[in-house]
């Protein structure tokens, strides 16, 4: 039985990459915000730029296909550990400063998520600026009975260190005027 | 205060009678049961208070729901426990649990027998329960990750949207046997039967469509665009109302042409919707925003914002 089971979790790590359509049945959100010591403007700028996700630490290298249009633009993003997430321009809106983007095909050693769509709103907060994440996603196992590496849990806690690791990257990034 | 409110009520019925001829006759939704999976809860909302006025604990990240045709019973399916939850809406407790499946998501009733439906994502079949017991008493399979289920107002014929394999499936209720399949868009998700027209529409999670499919013909009628992610379709008067769940909108549709009227601004994560019998409002779970939110029918505008749980989803028929 145990056999079984550990074949099971090795077969999930020969297939390291999520179908883009198919998911677990519930839907997690991670919520994480920081102020930064910046103008709106400024903070905007560099989230709004989907051509470079570099200001990541994970991210080693991004490459963005022509144009800005929703649903049609998409992205590959190199980790520095070696694996590669890709995702889709779903939203921008400049007016709003509101920026989102969702993964198509997702190394899972990298992230442990599938459909993980992230969602910016940069807000000014008196003479600094609010910068939100927000994410909405599924784990990484889209079948039953995920393995704990690949459960609702993992996710969550891969996701909230995920985004809090690149909050404070871009706070320190823009605030070292880099 | 009670007669005050119903008072009130009464009025904005008549009115919308006045205006225009949306209103249905029927009385108004008094009461909405909205499953909230982050929350492991389900809200009961007083409507007419436009408030919520208990959270009962459920466990198991519930999503789909579902009323007996009395409304005294409110069943809830909750994939990650994999059971089927029945709670005495009266009493507002949790009355029968019992497991089905391995993963049950749309849930459905049918409104003459009483039999409760479920649709296994991770099985890819159909089952009916015993809607005292819930212990299965038949079941089908269905296509892949079957996950919307509405029932026909005669209660002989049962549709699933078979997510997975972009169909939706036609089930008798008598024989519980597949009697035909009708493609679709690319992962239709929610499917709700428009007993007025003779159709059902489907939205389509991975194409940004709904498809309406003609019953009787057993036919794909058409695809409208919608917006992203659509989630499911309630219709009101001669309009359709599709949730967007990544457009934080609602997609209001011409029901006889399908063409776009409005892009209503809602919570974010639009997803559960059903319309008031009444014909004046439909309501929606925004799964992001934790609330129930009411559009007008005559304005096109949301005309109340009530918060519930965490993480709404309210998928099926929720309003009693």
């Amino acid at each position: 039985m145990f056999g079984l089971v550990r074949a099971l979790i090795a077969l999930s790590v020969l297939l390291p990459f999520t179908a883009a359509e198919a998911h677990g049945p519930s839907r997690q959100k991670v919520v994480d915000t920081i102020e930064i010591n910046a103008p709106a403007d400024k903070v905007w700028a560099v989230v709004s730029n989907y051509k470079d996700f570099t200001w990541h630490p994970d991210i080693a290298s991004s490459e963005a296909t022509d144009g800005m249009e929703p649903e049609k633009t998409t992205r590959k993003l190199t980790f520095k550990k070696g694996g590669v997430v890709t995702d889709k321009l779903m939203a921008y809106d400049p007016d709003r400063k509101y920026i989102s983007f969702m993964t198509a095909e997702v190394d899972l050693k990298m992230l442990p998520v599938s459909g993980y769509s992230s969602y910016f709103t940069v807000s000014p907060a008196g003479a600094s600026t609010k910068l939100e994440w927000k994410g909405a996603f599924y784990r990484g196992y889209v079948n039953n009975n995920p393995p704990p590496e690949l459960s609702d849990k993992a996710a969550v806690d891969a996701v909230t260190v995920f985004q809090r690791t690149g909050l404070e990257a871009l706070k320190a990034k823009i605030e070292n005027g880099s | 205060m009670q007669i005050f409110a119903a008072m009130l009520v009464a009025g904005g019925v008549l009115l919308s009678i006045d205006r225009e001829a949306v209103a249905t006759g029927a009385a108004p939704a008094s009461a909405a049961y909205v499953t909230n999976q982050l929350g492991n809860s389900l809200s009961v909302v007083d409507l007419a208070a436009a408030k919520q006025v208990a959270e009962i604990p459920i466990g198991g990240k519930p999503a789909g729901i579902a009323l007996s045709p009395d409304g005294g019973r409110a069943y809830v399916a909750a994939p990650e426990s994999r059971e089927v939850i029945a709670v005495d809406t009266a009493a507002r407790t949790v009355v029968q649990r019992a497991p089905v499946g391995q993963g049950p998501l749309g849930i459905a009733v049918n409104p003459r027998s009483g039999a409760v439906y479920v649709a296994d994502w991770y099985e890819h079949r159909l089952y009916a329960l015993d809607p005292v017991s819930l212990q299965v008493v038949a079941s089908v399979t269905t296509g892949q990750s079957p996950s919307g289920v509405a029932v026909t107002a005669d209660g002989m014929t049962i549709l699933t949207a078979d997510r997975d394999s972009n169909q939706v499936s036609i089930i008798d209720a008598a024989t519980f046997k597949v009697t035909g399949t009708i493609p679709t868009g690319e992962r239709p998700f929610g499917v709700t039967i428009d007993e007025k027209a003779g159709r059902a529409y489907t939205a389509n999670v991975a194409s940004n469509s709904m498809t309406v499919l003609d019953l009787k013909a057993r036919t794909r009628v058409a695809d409208a665009p919608v917006g992203l992610r659509p989630y499911a379709v309630a219709r009101a008067g001669d309009r359709l109302f599709v949730t967007n769940q990544h457009g934080e909108s609602v997609s209001v549709l011409d029901a006889a042409t399908f063409e776009t009227v409005k892009t209503v601004r809602v919570g974010s994560f639009p997803e559960g919707i059903e319309a008031d019998p009444a014909g004046s409002g439909v309501w929606v779970a925004c799964w992001d925003s934790n609330t129930l939110e009411r559009i007008d029918t005559q304005t096109l505008t949301v005309s109340a914002r009530i918060a519930v749980g965490e993480g709404p989803r309210a998928f099926g028929r929720f309003l009693r």
